[in-house]
Formats: structure tokens, C-alpha cells, sequence
């Protein structure tokens, strides 16, 4: 039902209200808690003339020139209308009258009063009572049965009675309200009323619904509810023609159904949401006046119920258009309504439920007013169509006429039918389109709020009565000094980098949509500049990058900008843009790539890469979110990686090296106390791993003052499971990996990186694998061992192959062992990079004392091993190595050696020792030699700060050989207590020790020459020696 | 114990501020600072804390008890119970004198907190004072004095001790008197 809702204005003073028309409906009165009548010549009257009938008024009723008020002296008073003198006291409580109202007539007046009484009093003579007793409870609403048979009056007491008047006995009663103890802790006022006319229907308002009683049978007919009425429904009317029912609730909710359809017609909402304590329909029909419990009076104007009455199904039907219609209505629209609410409104409650209710509520509280001018043409010219089926007019006089109980319901069958025929979509609805936002913004319709706040610096905006500023602060007063702009022109939307500030305004009627650059860092003296779009273009996203800007627009374009003013190219985008953001070379675009059903969003994302070769890294892929959520968040980690944030506080982060899929790294809300706190993210960084957010309580964003305080939340991968141990070092592995992605994509991309940092991820992530390997191992998983240790680089392989022999799995270490070989085949180039990793892990897993591997070997053959050169060692080891890999199937000898083989290390080798080394080497091709040959010298540079770490005597051991500068350090960082620990250690393992090592021997003598197999185990052991030795030294 | 000793010590404690420059790790005697990131809060001795807020090098964030509504259910507390009652901080007196003096712009509503403050510090010292009283006068041997700050008990230790001191004395010289003289000197 097309309506238009009046704004509020002021009639009373605040606390209850209540409201009529006269007869002709000439005027508006009502009456309020400041004891004042007032009679309103319009809506606009500004003049209202006010009687004064009391302290208080709490209830008023006027007929055939009589004005009766309930008041605070617990008497019902008649005044003149429209003069307003007083007429004498009508009747008295000994409470105060809750309601009073006339009979259709105009001769009796009946009112309810807080005495639990209903009193049915002569105008003419007051003399003439009829007292009704039965309520417990103080009475809430009374109400004539428009043929004055019947009286029906609501109480406290949880009961709705039908009174016999004459007879002044119950009729019937119904314990269907809630009770309570007084009309002011009652939950609603319960205004009751009777169908005009014939009295067929009593409608009952119950919680949140209205009851229909059918006259004499009494029963309940149906009830009238609608989804959105949430809180209890305070007052009914009815429409003087009997057809449509109006509610107004405690929410501000005011509903109109079409009774005999029982479809809702029409829904308003109060514009404040205030109660609703006062409802009158004008007796022609078309407006319907309401107070609420501020004392404010307001209209619906503009009701078609009796000249268009055959409309109304059509209106229905679209009612339900309304949702359609959403789609095809422009964007913007949507954006400026539905979706401020939706990002603001929702903040507070529960996503679930917005997502429920989210985009009906929203039409149905701003935007039905426009969503009913399309349909208001439509019912009007389908109106011919149904006029010739049906005349929906002539029906309506019938029911005049007929006294039938079938008439309230039936004129309305044909219509009624139409409106059933037309389609009602029922499949998944659209979700509105998110609108366009700033990351590391607040909503803009605050007064005070941040522009953006990222990791340079902090831009706040201020749009109150005194000020329309901007200030922008720096993180770090290094980059430059705070500033203070004046905002003359409105900018919305602001981003910051190193290098400069980015503002953009929308357009007015006037002024084009401006792009204003405050470009600090510029070494001239020009440190600003403009750019105005291109008429009709606004802007509605920006960004920052190095040396350059990007605008997205409403024209479905992103134009590009160097950061001194150069306009750079421009390029289409596939859909509304969402949001951007840009770091060093890259650009990041969210947009809408189409409609999202049932809350869910559909956005895309491009990746640009803007740099040296131009190129498109994602093109306009779908972006990930969680269900029914929509983009909060969108940016790059310090380091450069992509980054994205629901609205359900889920961080994706880009992995790059799984193909540009985007992976759950962190769920804000998991961190959150309370259901409605949420975490705003202000940045995100990836080594060290912290996610920098304000904690915002009760809201999901915070205030600019107080001042926010930034915190650190920890990165989470979803893994399973996470509360084992397994679980936890899985979990710890693979963030270890996602997070150290940047490195590669940095050093591709020509950026020096933090070389420190990678190893230090390198070294954990291998750490974790062996930690990993030793729990399978403890578990008996040998399967699993394997599988991790495909994972591991070959230096930590030769460990884990060490363990396991050490845990006596020979199978286990045997296929690690071939394992080890097909890797040190793949991975000859980046060996010297695990080579410097490999002392520490030893070290640690020494530490461990699970392995005392290197030691143990050490301790057996310290004595016989001592004379012999280390270099010699060296070579041997060398050639064992590059044996072993070549012989891929010359297992036996390598299952019973699988711990002399660990304790060698793998390319360290000159090329003039190479020579020497040859003889064992049969198999062994040169070359294999002579590629680790050449990295020898670099191996030597990395290894230093390696070195310093307790070193795995093998390691040591051949290195000293080398580079007798590194000789001293070796050992030192090793605590004495750790050392000593060690050796009693092996000490009591070297007995066990000494028979596997027979048994490889003898193994060992089958297939190969027993000098062969000696000099293994001389430098597998020698090295070892060599560690031992000096250890034992100090 | 000088007051400014109770502050000095007092300064150790550790508060949070947000830097706005950016500075490695700093390895002291008294353990490792930092690092230091624009804009990410850090927890530094108090201190240090005024040395760069007299720099202009950061900001503030003022403890969790210095708060309006926090200090005035413990003043409401404190004026409630007879005994002294648990405070947030053991320092909190110099606390706020030393961050109000020196950040007072950082710290929201600064004037009622320094009001607020002082209201405690009044009624405790109060308490101190009648708890004394009653202690000298029924001649109690000891006393119990929990919850009570370093330098609350630095405001009378000098002049109780030396007070008590001289009583011993003026006590023990009219000791060989009669007991109704004993009794009659107070």
C-alpha cells in the first residue's frame, strides 16, 4: 500500500500520548502527559490550539461535539469541541481512567480504569453507570462493539473480556496477554478494537501478533503477524471501511494488513523507532495519525483504502516486487542506503541474524519510500485490468450492505486470487552489493572517525558544527610531521604512504568529484596537487602506492596516477569497485563480479604488478570470504603479500607458491570476548608474525577518542587438531611455509631481502620436520617419516636417517637412505645453503639427548682415529658421498653405515683434494665433485655465522680441516655442562654401540672390499673424532 | 627513606607507550627493551617512558587503573572498609604524580584522576594516622600493616619510630614510679 510517512513533529511533552480525529476529519487531537488537548488544523498546523484539561491526560475520545478526557485525578472529564470548556466531570475512579472511548453513536462513554473497573456512563447523563467487575488487574483498553452489544475491554490481569452490556455480564474471556502489576509495567497498552460496521471481528493485539475473535462464536479466526514486528504490538486500528488493520508497536513498527488476504500491505518504521502508544485512522481513510511515547505526532499519509481498495493485491504482489525490484534499481541507491546500514547498524548485532533479515529489514525501514513509487504506477494501470474482472469498489459497497460473516473475507476472492497467482519468488534473494570503502576506515556518516589507518600513519576526519578538518599523523615523526588541513572540500575517502597523502571528495550539484594529492616527500616546493574527474565520474575508491596512485571510480574505471601528478593509463574494471590497495609495485582491486545470493558476497580481485614488466598477477579471480559476510579489510602485508579480512574477522593471506589461492591464516573473532567485540586490523605483518589490531569493544570499530591502543594478535592456520602436539608442530610448519613465501616473491621481484630472517624460517621449518620425524618415529609411523622427511632438505635428511638408525629402525633408515640419494641428485645446487644450517640442527638434536649419534661414533674410535690427518678424513668423507649417490642400489652397505654416513658432510671439497680423493671413487663420476668444487669458497663465507652454533662435530670437523681460522670457534659456544652430559651419554652408549657397527662390517665385507668398508667407517667416525677431540681438549 | 628514593624506585616500573620512531632491541643491565615500532605499543620502565615523552618520541597509554571509574570504586571502597584496602599498583601515588606531570595530555581526564588520587592517598593516610593513634595509645606491641604502600609507610616511619623512641625512654625513666603514675602518662 503506497503510503508516504510525515515526518515527526513535536506535540506533547515526553511520556504517553494518545490520538483521534473528529468525525469530519477536519482535525487531529491529542492529548499528552502535560495534561494538554491539542487540536491540529494539519500535520503542519503550527498553531495547534491546546486546551487544558488536567495534569496529566492519559486517554481521550471525541464525538458529536464532546471531548472526553481520561486525566491524573482519576476522573473522566467532557470538554466542548471544538471551543474547549468544560462540560462537567463525566464519571470517577478511584484510580486514574486508563481509556475512554465512545460508542458508535456518540451517546455512551466507556472507560477502564487502573480500579480494575470498566464504567458505561450516559453522555447525557451521567447518573446513568453500568459498572462491569470481573478484572484482577487495572484495565488497559475498552472498546465499543459497533453494534453496542458488546463490550470488550483488556486488563493487567492477562485477560481480554467481552462484556454483555445490558446485561453486564462476561460474554467470554480469553487469558491470552502477559500480566503484570500496573498499566506501567504492562508490556503493552493493548488497545483493543472491533471491526467498524457490523462488529464481526474483535482484533486483539497478543505479543506480536494481533488475534482475531470472531463475534458470537468467539473463536480466534487467524492472527496477523509479520516478520518484522519484533516487540509487542501496543495499539490496533482499524480502517473505517473495515478492510485493512493498522498496528503500531513498542519497536515503532507500524504495520497495515489487508484482513481478508492477511497479507501485510504496508510497513512503516517509526523514524526514531519509538513506541507507538497512540493510533487514529481518518474516517475517510487516507491518513492514519500516530504518537509515540515522546510525545511526537506524525501521519501516514497518503493511504489508498477505499478508492483504490482493489489495488491492494496488486500491492502485494509488489510488496514482493520490492525485492526484485532491488535488483534492477541502480547500484548507487543501495549503496547509500541498504549498505550504510549494513555496515554501520549491523556492527552491533549478530551477522547471522542481519543476514536473515538484513535486506528486508533495510527496504523496509529507508527504502521502501522509493521502492513504492515503481510500484504505485504499476498497480494504477493494472487497475483497469482488474476492474473489468472485478469491481473491487462495488465489492466493498456490497459489504455494506450484506451482514453476512462471509463478506469481511469473500469481495475480496477474486483479487485475492490475482495476488496469489503472480509469482512470489521464493528462491535465494540478493544480497546487496557492499559499498564502496576506504581499508583502515570508519563509516563516514560519523563526525569523527579515521580516514584510513595503516601502517604509515593515522588520517582522521572531523565534520562537526565548529570544524570540517583533517588531521593526519605519522606513526613515525620521522617520515614527517603531523598536519592539519582544513576539509573545505568534503574529502571522504583519504589514503597515506611514505611519500604523500591521497584525498577524494564525491561531486556535489556544483563541483566535479576531486582527487587531491598532498605530496610531502617532494623535493620542489609545490607539494599539492588537484585533479578534478570527468563529469559524472566520482570517486569511490583510492589507494597508494610507491611513486604512484590509483582511483577507482564509479565509471567502472581505474585510473592511475603518479604520485607527482602525472595522470599514467586508465583501465576498465570488471565490475563496481570495493576497494584498493597498493604496496611498492603492486596493486590490489576488490569488485564486484556480480550478484551475491543469501547474504554471501560476490567479489573479485586483481592483482597488478605495475612495476618494471607490467603485468595482471590475478585476473579478476573470486576473492574468497566466509559465508554471508562481506569485505572488511583488504591489503598487503608489510612485506608485500595480499591480504583480505571478512566481516566475519577471517585473515586470508595470498600463497603464492600454491598458485595465488588464498589461505585462512587468523580468525579475529576467535580472539574476541564478547559476541559483539570485534577486532579492527590496522596491519598485518609477516616476519615477525603479528597481526596488528585495535581491540574494539562492542563494536567493529573503534572511536578516535580515547585514543585506540594497537595489539598484537597471533597467526592461526586452521589446521586440524591443533591441541596434539602432532597437530601443533604441523600447524607451526606450514604457517612457518606460508609465511615465508614473501622471501621468494621479494627476491624475484628485485627486492634485497632480509637473508637473516629466511634462514632463521628455513632453520625452524627443518627444525620442525625433524621434531616431527622424531615424534613419528616415537609413534612408530615409519610410513609418515618417510613422507616427512621427503620434506626435508638433504643435510637434515642425513639427521633423520642418523636418528633412525640410532632408534634402531633399519628399514626405516634404509629407505631414507635412498631417499637421501635421489635428493642430493635434484638438489646439488642449493646444498651449500643447508650445509650452513646443518651444524645447528645437530646441535639441537644433540641437545635432545635422544640422538647421541656423533658422539657415540666419536667416542669408539677417538683413540684409533687420532693420528690420522684430518684432510684425509675429509676426502674420504667426500667420496663416500658421491659413491653413495651414485650407487643408488648398493643398499645393504649403506643400512648398516647409515650412521658413519650421517656424520659426513656433503660438498665440502676443494677441487684439489678432489684429485686425491679419486681412488675410492670408482663409480663416482668427476663431475658430481666438480660442481660443489666451485661453491666451496662460498660455502666457506656463509658457514661463519653457522659455525658459532654448537657444532655437529662432522661439520667441524672437515671444515677446521680448511680454515684453521674457524679452528677455535668451533667448540666454544658448547657449555661444559652440555658437553660433559653428552659424553657420559655416549659413553654408556658406545658398548651398545659397537655391535651394530660390527655387524655392518661383516654386512659390508659381502659385497664390498673390505678396505672399502674400513675406510667408511674411519670417516665416519673421524670426523667425529676430530669434534670430540677438541672438545675433550678444553 | 626519602620520598624521591620512593619515586626512584617507583620508576622502574614498567608502562606501556606507543614509540613514534623506530629503534632495534636496546640491551641494558636490567634486560632487553624494544624493539621499537611506530606506532605498536611497548612496554618500557617508567623511566625511560618520561625521557622520550620529554623527547616528544612517544606517547603514554596511561596503566589500567588510572581510570575514573576504576579509582572511584576503589576511593568508594577505601572510605567503606576499615582496614586498608588492596591498591592496583604499589606505586600508585608517585605513579600519578610523576605521568601526570609529565603526560597529562595522553592520559584522558587527568584533573579527576589526579583528584581521585589524591582522595585515596588522603583517606589511607588518614587511616594511617588513627590506626597509629590507637596504636600508641593502647600500647600495642605490634602492628599489622597490609596493603600498604612504600611510600605511605615512608610518609611516618621516620617520625613514628623516633617518636616511639623517645616515648621508650621518657616510659623507661618513669618506670621505677608507682603503676597509677605509669597509667597517668598518656
Amino acid at each position: 500500500m503506497p503510503c508516504e510517512r510525515k515526518p515527526m513533529r513535536y506535540g506533547h511533552s515526553e511520556g504517553h500520548t494518545d490520538v483521534c480525529f473528529d468525525e469530519k476529519g477536519k482535525c487531529i487531537l491529542t492529548c499528552g502527559s502535560d495534561g494538554d488537548v491539542r487540536i491540529w488544523e494539519s500535520l503542519d498546523d503550527d498553531d495547534p490550539k491546546s486546551i487544558n484539561v488536567g495534569e496529566k491526560t492519559y486517554s481521550l475520545t471525541l464525538k458529536n461535539g464532546k471531548l472526553v478526557t481520561a486525566v491524573s485525578n482519576n476522573t473522566v472529564q467532557i470538554h466542548t469541541f471544538p471551543d474547549g470548556d468544560p462540560d462537567g466531570i463525566l464519571t470517577r475512579f478511584t484510580a486514574t481512567a486508563n481509556h475512554v472511548t465512545f460508542n458508535h453513536s456518540g451517546t455512551r462513554v466507556a472507560a477502564g480504569s487502573s480500579d480494575f473497573l470498566v464504567k458505561v456512563v450516559e453522555v447525557a447523563d451521567s447518573s446513568q453507570q453500568k459498572t462491569l467487575r470481573g478484572h484482577d488487574a487495572p484495565v488497559l483498553s475498552v472498546n465499543f462493539d459497533p453494534k453496542e452489544e458488546f463490550l470488550a475491554s483488556s486488563s493487567c490481569d492477562g485477560s481480554v473480556v467481552v462484556w454483555n452490556i445490558d446485561e453486564q455480564v462476561q460474554v467470554t474471556s480469553w487469558n491470552v496477554l502477559q500480566k503484570s502489576s500496573d498499566v506501567t509495567n504492562a508490556k503493552s497498552l493493548c488497545r483493543l478494537a472491533w471491526q467498524p460496521q457490523f462488529g464481526k471481528l474483535l482484533a486483539v493485539p497478543v505479543e506480536t501478533s494481533v488475534h482475531l475473535y470472531e463475534r458470537n462464536t468467539w473463536s480466534l479466526v487467524s492472527s496477523l503477524s509479520d516478520d518484522f514486528i519484533t516487540q509487542a504490538i501496543n495499539v490496533v486500528v482499524w480502517s473505517p471501511c473495515g478492510r485493512f488493520l493498522a498496528a503500531g508497536t513498542i519497536g515503532g513498527y507500524l504495520t497495515i494488513w489487508d484482513v481478508g488476504t492477511k497479507l501485510c500491505v504496508e510497513r512503516q518504521k517509526h523514524e526514531k523507532g519509538y513506541t507507538v502508544c497512540g493510533m487514529a485512522w481518518h474516517p475517510s481513510g487516507g491518513q492514519i495519525a500516530y504518537t509515540d511515547t515522546e510525545g511526537c505526532l506524525s501521519l501516514l499519509d497518503g493511504l489508498a483504502t477505499t478508492s483504490h481498495s482493489t489495488a491492494t493485491p496488486q500491492q502485494h504482489a509488489s510488496s514482493a516486487k520490492v525485492k526484485e525490484s532491488k535488483e534492477t534499481k541502480d547500484y548507487d541507491d543501495l549503496f547509500d542506503e541498504d549498505d550504510g546500514r549494513f555496515l554501520d547498524e549491523e556492527a552491533s548485532e549478530s551477522p547471522v541474524k542481519k543476514s536473515a533479515l538484513g535486506e528486508d529489514e533495510d527496504d523496509d525501514d529507508d527504502d521502501l519510500m522509493p521502492a513504492t513509487g515503481r510500484p504505485r504506477h504499476r498497480s494504477s494501470f493494472l487497475d483497469d485490468d482488474d476492474n473489468s474482472q472485478d469491481t473491487g469498489s462495488v465489492a466493498l459497497d456490497r459489504l455494506g450492505a450484506a451482514d453476512d460473516a462471509s463478506s469481511a473475507v469473500e469481495p475480496l476472492g477474486p483479487s485475492a486470487v490475482a495476488a496469489v497467482t503472480r509469482p512470489m519468488y521464493e528462491g535465494p534473494l540478493p544480497t546487496p552489493p557492499q559499498r564502496p570503502f576506504q581499508p583502515g576506515s570508519t563509516p563516514t556518516h560519523l563526525m569523527h572517525r579515521f580516514m584510513v589507518w595503516n601502517s604509515v600513519g593515522i588520517v582522521r576526519g572531523y565534520n562537526d558544527e565548529q570544524d570540517n578538518a583533517i588531521d593526519v599523523e605519522f606513526h613515525d615523526t620521522a617520515v614527517h610531521h603531523a598536519m592539519h588541513l582544513t576539509n573545505a572540500l568534503a574529502h571522504t575517502m583519504a589514503d597515506l604512504s611514505q611519500e604523500a597523502v591521497l584525498l577524494a571528495c564525491v561531486s556535489t550539484d556544483e563541483l566535479a568529484s576531486k582527487l587531491q594529492c598532498l605530496h610531502f616527500s617532494s623535493w620542489d616546493t609545490n607539494k599539492e596537487w588537484m585533479l578534478d574527474l570527468p563529469k559524472g565520474e566520482d570517486a569511490q575508491a583510492l589507494c597508494l602506492g610507491q611513486g604512484w596512485g590509483a582511483v577507482g571510480t564509479s565509471a567502472l574505471l581505474v585510473r592511475l596516477f603518479s604520485v607527482g601528478g602525472v595522470q599514467r593509463e586508465v583501465f576498465s574494471l570488471p565490475g563496481p569497485v570495493v576497494c584498493m590497495a597498493g604496496h611498492g609495485e603492486q596493486l590490489l582491486i576488490a569488485f564486484h563480479r556480480g550478484t551475491g545470493f543469501d547474504g554471501d558476497q560476490a567479489l573479485g580481485v586483481q592483482l597488478l604488478q605495475l612495476g618494471g614488466r607490467k603485468r595482471q598477477v590475478i585476473q579478476g579471480e573470486p576473492l574468497p570470504l566466509s559465508r554471508k559476510s562481506y569485505l572488511a579489510w583488504l591489503g598487503f602485508t608489510a612485506e608485500g603479500t595480499p591480504c583480505c579480512i571478512d566481516s566475519e574477522g577471517v585473515v586470508r593471506l595470498l600463497n603464492r607458491s600454491l598458485g595465488n589461492t588464498w589461505t585462512p591464516v587468523c580468525n579475529t573473532r576467535e580472539h574476541c570476548k564478547g559476541k559483539s567485540d570485534h577486532y579492527w586490523v590496522v596491519g598485518i605483518h609477516e616476519n615477525p608474525q603479528q597481526l596488528r589490531c585495535i581491540p574494539c569493544k562492542g563494536s567493529r570499530f573503534p572511536p578516535t577518542l580515547p585514543r585506540p591502543a594497537v595489539g598484537i594478535l597471533p597467526f592461526n592456520l586452521p589446521l586440524c587438531q591443533v591441541a596434539t602436539e602432532k597437530g601443533q608442530m604441523e600447524e607451526q610448519y606450514w604457517r612457518s611455509v606460508l609465511f615465508q613465501n614473501h622471501y621468494g616473491f621479494l627476491s624475484s621481484s628485485g627486492y634485497e631481502i632480509d637473508e637473516e630472517g629466511q634462514s632463521q624460517a628455513h632453520k625452524e621449518q627443518q627444525e620442525l620436520l625433524m621434531k616431527m620425524f622424531a615424534l613419528s618415529c616415537k609413534l612408530e609411523r615409519e610410513f609418515r617419516c618417510v613422507e616427512l622427511a621427503e620434506m626435508m632438505t638433504h643435510s637434515v635428511l642425513t639427521l633423520a636417517i642418523r636418528y633412525a638408525s640410532r632408534s634402531r629402525r633399519m628399514g626405516l633408515a634404509q629407505r631414507l637412505g635412498e631417499l637421501a640419494l635421489e635428493k642430493a641428485n635434484q638438489e646439488q645446487p642449493p646444498q651449500h645453503q643447508e650445509e650452513e644450517e646443518e651444524p645447528n640442527y645437530t646441535s639441537r638434536h644433540a641437545g635432545q639427548s635422544r640422538s647421541r649419534t656423533p658422539q657415540q661414533s666419536r667416542r669408539e674410535e677417538q683413540e684409533e682415529e687420532e693420528e690420522d690427518e684430518e684432510e684425509t678424513q675429509e676426502e674420504q668423507m667426500d667420496t663416500e658421498e658421491v659413491a653413495e649417490s651414485r650407487k643408488p642400489r648398493v643398499n645393504p652397505f649403506k643400512k648398516g653405515s647409515a650412521s658413519p654416513e650421517r656424520a659426513s658432510p656433503k660438498t665440502v671439497s676443494t677441487a684439489s683434494k678432489e684429485a686425491r680423493v679419486n681412488p675410492f671413487k670408482m663409480s663416482g663420476p668427476a663431475k658430481q665433485s666438480a660442481s660443489p668444487a666451485g661453491r666451496a669458497a662460498s660455502v666457506l663465507d656463509t658457514m661463519t655465522t653457522a659455525n658459532r652454533k654448537p657444532a655437529a662435530s662432522a661439520t667441524t670437523g672437515s671444515k677446521q680441516s680448511k680454515s684453521p681460522v674457524l679452528k677455535p670457534l668451533v667448540p666454544r659456544p658448547k657449555s661444559k655442562t652440555q658437553a660433559t652430559l653428552l659424553q657420559m651419554s655416549s659413553r654408556t652408549a658406545s658398548k651398545k654401540q659397537e655391535k651394530p657397527q660390527q655387524e655392518v662390517e661383516e654386512r659390508g665385507k659381502e659385497k664390498e672390499p673390505a678396505t672399502e668398508r674400513l675406510k667408511q667407517a674411519q670417516e665416519a667416525t673421524s670426523p667425529a673424532s676430530a669434534g670430540d677431540n677438541q672438545e675433550n681438549r678444553r | 627513606m626519602d620520598p624521591s628514593e620512593v619515586e626512584f624506585l617507583a620508576e622502574k616500573e614498567m608502562v606501556q607507550i606507543i614509540p613514534n620512531f623506530s629503534l632495534d632491541k636496546v640491551y641494558l643491565i636490567g634486560g632487553d627493551l624494544g624493539p621499537f615500532n611506530p606506532g605498536l605499543p611497548v612496554q618500557v620502565p617508567v623511566w625511560l617512558a618520561l625521557n622520550l615523552k620529554q623527547r616528544q618520541k612517544c606517547r603514554i597509554v596511561p596503566p589500567e587503573w588510572m581510570d575514573v571509574q576504576k579509582l572511584e570504586e576503589i576511593r568508594e571502597q577505601e572510605r567503606r572498609e576499615e582496614t586498608f584496602t588492596p591498591i592496583p599498583s604499589p606505586y600508585y601515588m608517585e605513579l600519578t604524580k610523576l605521568l601526570l606531570n609529565h603526560a597529562a595530555d595522553n592520559i584522558p581526564k587527568a584533573d579527576e584522576i589526579r583528584t581521585l588520587v589524591k582522595d585515596i592517598w588522603d583517606t589511607r593516610i588518614a587511616k594511617l594516622r588513627l590506626s597509629i593513634d590507637s596504636f600508641i595509645s593502647h600500647q600495642e606491641a605490634h602492628a599489622k600493616l597490609d596493603n600498604l604502600t612504600l611510600m605511605e609507610i615512608n610518609t611516618t616511619r621516620s617520625f613514628l619510630l623516633d617518636s616511639l623512641n623517645s616515648m621508650y625512654k621518657l616510659r623507661s625513666n618513669t618506670q621505677p614510679g608507682s603503676a597509677a603514675e605509669k597509667t597517668m602518662d598518656y
